[in-house]
């Protein structure tokens, strides 16, 4: 089998006829600039650099881009890293990669879209390799990077759906992003194959890590009926509320099941380590060429973990069968028509949406409430 | 001298220097102070007194010399030390906090203040230890709302609460009415019986005839001589103070006569004002003013002469009348309004409003002069010019100055009233309202002062001089209003009023008034 | 009696500074042990903060950008300690003027130098709009200004949080927390380094010049030290406190304007970075001294630079800020003791 996670645009591209039967794809949204590739560096020269959002303890978005980190550095061990936890969104951002670039950094993997914060550095710093995650403005020197988390999320909508005994799910957003939208209608839409009822109800918290915020969002779900909470948060607060409730909930990130083990279901999980390591790899060798924007597919970077212990043997088997399908045929449930929450066909009868289109999703399909662009 | 062995002095000074940049505030002083003695400190302003107390209390520490406590060398490093030795001192400027009460500023810093007390006990205890040293305070009020003599009671109180055996007391008397006075001899009497010491800083000769056992002269800081009380006369004092035959008086003959009185230059016609407190302090006040007069403001301070002074320049608006500055009312009296037409203002309290301490003495000495040529031009300042404008405003008020740019806190308090008071002169076309100007004053710079008023006097302003002693305002005024409870009781040429008439009004009793 | 410490009101500079130095260096030596014992090399650490912050032309970028607000809100809290008066407030200002920048920077069409006057000048009236409430009621009713301009800063944090995520929000790059970005930027002078930093540098300097030779500048010096003295010598104190205070709040927003216009180029919740508070920091250690304030801010911008370079070398931010903090509290303990001084009583003789 080919190496599929990591082929780019101008391969993929030769493989376009396959695609019918082939299972999923590392995406490119944009293909590699055409531009000379940086030079070699080699292992004992290079420096590597990794910026965070959250703390590295915080078993989730974070800690799943250290393991990353710490692939890579088994890869090579000779090189040189710099790591950096907790970058808010400021200026203090921009200063941190100056800083690494001052250090002397090749390779510089910021694991949170901090927009032009990065781009007054990158734009400058054309030497050094560029990578940043959920980015959507890939230049000469920089690629963006992302995971194609709404089929592990379609799956456990399914499990949901299943689930649920008032049809009202419930969701913790932190921004009304494309991830967020994506994340509610693939959720919503596996949920509705088994219970057309559905519906979901989304609370935004304007930020990624706030357990105090989550907990109240949480608590807020439930009071109004939800059973099942899912978002997106790089803690387990309403996890934990959902196990107060005795009420379902499915996560983000890692497997967090001990903070919640009764109502734990699932989670969408990451993993970074090869396709660092691959980039890493290709920097080194004097191949990296930015300008990229890949989407890791499921089972190669983005998957839903293991069934929680009080999921139903039927109920996993149903949504697995699903994830089955997705994985050997490259099936996708996103295809027309799909109406946004207006009413308003979005996506007309018969059309498949692109991984570009879905990755950019800024609208809520029907049934989704709380989220505005 | 004494033949008999002399008891051991409590404290001795040996040898005392101490040096500021540019002057030499003490040297070589020694000074004896045996116990159950008054002993009086005497010098001319800037003569080193308040230096040479505070290298005593820890202030300063002394750049040469010895300090001896009954026969044992201290050296106390800071007054909290010297107050737990028995030594404290009750400053020129008072030191409490003007936010809190008096039993709370007694307590403060204090070890034996009971932790946790409430304010009740606190006061309680204040008002035992009131009783005990025959000092009367109000224990609950707060200090700014004490007059003069409250607060320094206060002070005293705090040192003496601490079991001082030595009381310092630099200049007590200028802000005391002669009744406040007369109760603060009687407790210091009756502390030094109890075999304590007390060393009492003044200006006022007579006073120190009367209530010193001994007296020591300083002259530029370096001792005169320490003589008893009864080998002294007042004009024996005054010359060991200045160094040579000082001739004082000389007032009523530098005062031209005048064929007709000067027209009303400056007016209050039924003016009513209220003080800090938001209580009557004028009431219904009508006072002319004219050129070329001294009029005298006679009366015990706190009946109305703040609020006059103020009102008469704007500082204060009054609730009700009017003021009229040659004949025309003024629609909206300002302070500024008042500096355009002329007036100068010698405030009572020259540190609250006269001066801003911390600022250098050129800031302070142009504050009437700041916002015109030479110093100003247009919207910008010339501090060279300012400069010049202090130094030649020193130089008139005779105050060596070591440079203008250190704070006016710094020059003794007799030496900042002088600056004070050459400022207002030096501005005072059409008038000048004078309070209190020669408190802190030495008795030559007293004179100096009234011969200054005088002058303008004869040159057609009109001044307004405010005053507790009824001998300077019979030596040198051409008429004397007196107030009593913020009214004008009478007002009279001084040529034609008795003594004994003034002192009673003063007191409240009132006689059919006399038009002048 | 033995060895012991002894209080005195007044300090020379000379004293202040030693005691300020030798309280850096201990909280720079003990957090260098501390750092030992946790197995890093400080003496690497303390070469890389020097090498980087100020021998690299990154380094000294990041050191300007810090420097800039900070120099801006320290001289603002200044200026209104000169009247005796507390800013608290200098971080809402700062979001004021950085929101009032932005809304005419993403609203209003123009040249590009016409819109940076333009919103230079609407940045200052921002900030100085924020402190107007504090002003009147400290002016009129004598209201504490401490606590009303501290409050402020909550209010204005909200609004500028609320546009962020709500009407203003970046819908074209999805940046988070954040509205769209300003089209008009101060031109850049050193690398990332804009003209912003010299204007923040020309203030203090400014400021202390009209202290000293303009009229104005007396009349503030007066009223400052004594205001009763002030209104004796015919200044309207009011009418002064007012200037000053509106002048703070202005140049607050300038420094809010600057950091849009200049250095972030979008409004975000967490523009001020704090400058405003840590702007109190360096009125502290600048004394009063609209001077001081260039030394002070720098001092900081140097420690907030150094937080950033060690965490790039492996410290977490929570080390960082601890040592940050240490250092802060040594200045603190260190100007305090510069009051106090040793004494030993002379044995008795006699
Ligand atoms: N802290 C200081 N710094 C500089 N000079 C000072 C300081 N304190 C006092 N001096 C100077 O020392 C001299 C003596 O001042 P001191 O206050 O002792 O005089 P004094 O005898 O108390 O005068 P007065 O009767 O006016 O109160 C003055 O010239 C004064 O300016
Ligand atoms: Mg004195």
């Amino acid at each position: 089998m080919i190496d599929l996670k990591n082929i780019n645009r101008r391969r993929f591209m030769g493989l376009a006829g396959m695609t019918a039967a082939a299972s999923m794809v590392p995406w490119k949204v944009r293909q590699a600039l055409a531009a000379t590739p940086l030079p070699a560096v080699k292992e004992e020269d290079a420096i590597i650099g990794f910026g965070h959002v959250g703390p590295i303890s915080d078993e989730g978005w974070t800690y799943s881009h250290h393991q990353g980190l710490e692939a890579v550095k088994a890869a090579f061990p000779k090189a040189k890293y710099l790591e950096v936890e907790n970058i808010p969104f400021s200026a203090d951002c921009t200063r941190i990669y100056r800083q690494m670039v001052s250090d002397g950094a090749n390779m510089i993997f910021s694991t949170s879209n901090y927009g032009d914060l990065i781009y007054e550095v990158s734009d400058r710093a054309t030497d050094v390799a560029w990578f940043e995650c959920d980015g959507r403005r890939p230049a000469d020197n920089l690629s963006g990077y992302y995971i194609q988390h709404w089929y592990p999320t379609y799956v456990v909508g399914i499990a949901a759906g299943l689930l649920s005994k008032t049809g009202k799910l419930g969701y913790v957003a932190s921004f009304p992003v494309p991830s967020v939208f994506s994340g509610t209608n693939a959720f919503l839409m596996g949920a509705r194959t088994v219970n057309p009822n559905a519906t979901l109800q989304a609370v935004v918290i304007n930020s990624w890590f706030d357990p105090q915020g989550a907990k109240q969002a949480g608590t807020a779900l439930a009071d109004n009926g939800c059973d099942f909470l899912f978002g997106i948060m790089d803690e387990a607060a309403y996890l934990q509320v959902a196990e107060e409730r005795g009420i379902w909930a499915a996560m983000w990130n890692t497997d967090i099941r001990r903070y919640g083990p009764k109502a734990y279901v699932s989670s969408i999980v990451l993993d970074w380590k090869d396709y660092y390591v691959e980039q890493v790899k290709k920097r080194l060798a004097g191949e990296w060429t930015g300008g990229e924007e890949t989407l890791l597919p499921m089972g190669k970077g983005i998957d839903r973990d293991a069934w929680g212990e009080r999921v139903p043997a039927d109920v996993a088997a149903k949504a697995d069968a699903v994830r089955d399908k997705m994985l050997k045929e490259g099936w996708s449930p996103f295809v027309g028509e799909i109406k946004d929450a207006e009413g308003t066909v979005r996506v007309p009868a018969g059309h498949r949406m692109t991984e570009d289109e879905l990755y950019n999703w800024d609208w809520s399909i029907e049934g989704v409430s709380g989220l505005k662009v | 001298m004494p033949a008999s062995p002399s008891p051991r002095p409590i404290v001795a000074l040996r040898g005392i220097g101490k040096v500021f940049p540019g002057v030499i505030a003490n040297a070589d002083v020694d000074f004896d102070l045996l116990p159950g003695e008054i002993h009086a400190l005497l010098g001319e302003n800037g003569a080193g007194k308040s230096t040479l107390m505070n290298v005593l209390t820890g202030i300063y520490r002394p750049d040469s010399g010895a300090i001896l406590m009954d026969g044992k060398e201290v050296a106390f490093a800071s007054p909290v030390e010297a107050i737990a030795a028995g030594i404290g001192m009750v400053h020129q400027h008072f030191k409490l906090v003007r936010a809190f009460t008096v039993a709370e500023n007694v307590h403060l810093g204090w070890k034996e203040t009971p932790r946790l007390a409430s304010k009740s006990v606190l006061e309680a205890r204040t008002r035992a230890l009131s009783e005990r040293y025959g000092l009367a305070v109000r224990p609950e009020a707060r200090i700014d709302e004490l007059s003069a003599g409250e607060q320094q009671r206060v002070e005293i109180l705090r040192v003496l609460a601490r079991q001082a055996r030595v009381l310092i007391l630099d200049e007590p008397t200028a802000v005391l009415t002669p009744a406040e006075a007369r109760v603060l001899f009687k407790a210091l009497r009756a502390f030094k019986d109890a075999g304590n010491s007390v060393i009492f800083i003044s200006h006022k000769l007579d006073e120190v005839m009367e209530i010193a056992d001994r007296v020591t002269v300083l002259r530029g800081g370096r001792k005169v001589l320490t003589e008893t009380t009864e080998n002294c006369t007042t004009t024996k004092l005054a010359q060991w103070m200045v160094g040579r035959e000082m001739v004082l008086g000389g007032l009523r003959e530098a005062i031209v006569p005048r064929s007709e009185a000067g027209r009303i230059v400056l007016a209050l016609d039924h003016v009513s004002a209220s003080d800090d407190r938001g209580r009557k302090g004028l009431i219904e006040v009508d006072l002319p003013v004219r050129a070329g007069e001294i009029l005298g403001i006679a009366g015990v301070a706190g009946n109305g002469q703040r609020e006059l002074s103020e009102v008469l320049t704007g500082i204060r608006r009054p609730d009700s009348g009017r003021i009229l500055v040659e004949g025309v009312p003024l629609d909206d009296p300002s302070p500024d309004v008042f500096l355009e037409l002329g007036v100068g203002h010698i405030p009572e309290d020259r540190i609250k409003s006269g001066i801003a301490p911390s600022l250098p003495i050129s800031d302070n000495a142009v504050m009437r002069a700041y916002g015109e040529a030479p110093i100003a031009h247009g919207i910008f300042f010339s501090p060279k010019a300012a400069d010049a404008l202090a130094k030649q405003i020193a130089d008139d008020a005779a105050v060596t100055i070591p440079s203008l740019r250190t704070p006016i806190r710094n020059l003794s308090g007799g030496n900042q009233q002088r600056l004070v008071a050459r400022r207002e002169m030096r501005i005072a076309r059409l008038a000048i309202v004078a309070a209190y100007p020669s408190r802190g004053l030495d008795v030559g710079a007293i004179s100096t002062l009234l011969h200054y008023l005088i002058d303008l006097r004869n040159q057609g302003v009109a001044v307004v001089l405010i005053s507790e002693e009824l001998s300077e305002l019979f030596d040198v005024t051409d008429r004397i209003a007196v107030m009593f409870k913020g009214r004008v009781m009478g007002l009279y040429e001084t040529k034609d009023a008795d003594l004994e008439r003034v002192g009673l009004l003063m007191g409240g009793q009132t006689q059919q008034t006399e038009a002048a | 009696m033995a060895l012991h410490f002894v209080r005195s009101p007044v300090v020379s500079s000379a004293r202040a500074l030693t005691a300020r130095v030798i309280g850096f260096v201990l909280a720079l030596g003990l957090g260098a042990l501390v750092l030992g014992i946790a197995g890093f090399d400080s003496l690497h650490l303390g070469r890389q903060i020097i090498v980087k912050s100020l021998g690299s032309q990154f380094g000294l970028e990041d050191l300007g950008l810090l420097y800039t607000p900070l120099l801006l809100t320290g001289l603002a809290v200044t200026v209104m300690a000169r009247m005796g008066l507390w800013n608290i407030g200098a971080d809402g200002q700062f979001y004021l003027g950085a929101f009032v920048t932005t809304a005419i920077g993403l609203f209003i069409k123009g040249p590009e130098p016409f819109m940076l006057v333009l919103m230079f000048f609407a940045g200052a009236a921002g900030g100085a709009l924020w402190i107007l409430v504090p002003t009147l009621a400290k002016a009129y009713a004598k209201v504490d200004e401490i606590i009303t301009t501290l409050l402020l800063n909550f209010v204005a944090l909200l609004l500028v949080y609320y546009v962020a995520t709500g009407p203003w929000r970046d819908r074209v790059s999805g940046t988070t927390a954040s509205t769209g970005r300003v089209p008009y930027k101060m031109p850049d002078f050193f690398g990332s380094l804009h003209w912003g930093f010299v204007i923040a540098l020309a203030a203090p300097i400014l400021f202390a010049l009209a202290l000293r030779y303009t009229k104005w500048g007396y009349e503030v010096r007066l009223s400052g030290a004594n205001p009763d003295a002030a209104h004796y010598a015919g200044i309207p104190v009011r009418r002064r406190l007012i200037t000053i205070m509106l002048l703070s709040g202005a140049i607050a927003g300038i420094a809010g304007m600057l950091e849009v216009a200049g250095t972030v180029h979008r409004l975000q919740g967490g523009i001020s970075n704090n400058y405003g508070y840590l702007g109190v920091m360096v009125a502290v250690l600048a004394r009063g001294s609209a001077l001081g304030v260039i030394a002070g801010a720098f001092l900081m911008a140097l420690i907030l630079n150094a937080g950033i370079i060690l965490q790039t070398q492996g410290l977490t931010t929570s080390a960082v800020l601890a040592l940050t903090g240490l250092i802060m509290l040594f200045t603190a303990i260190a100007d305090q003791f510069a009051h106090y001084r040793l004494v030993r009583p002379r044995a008795a003789t006699a």
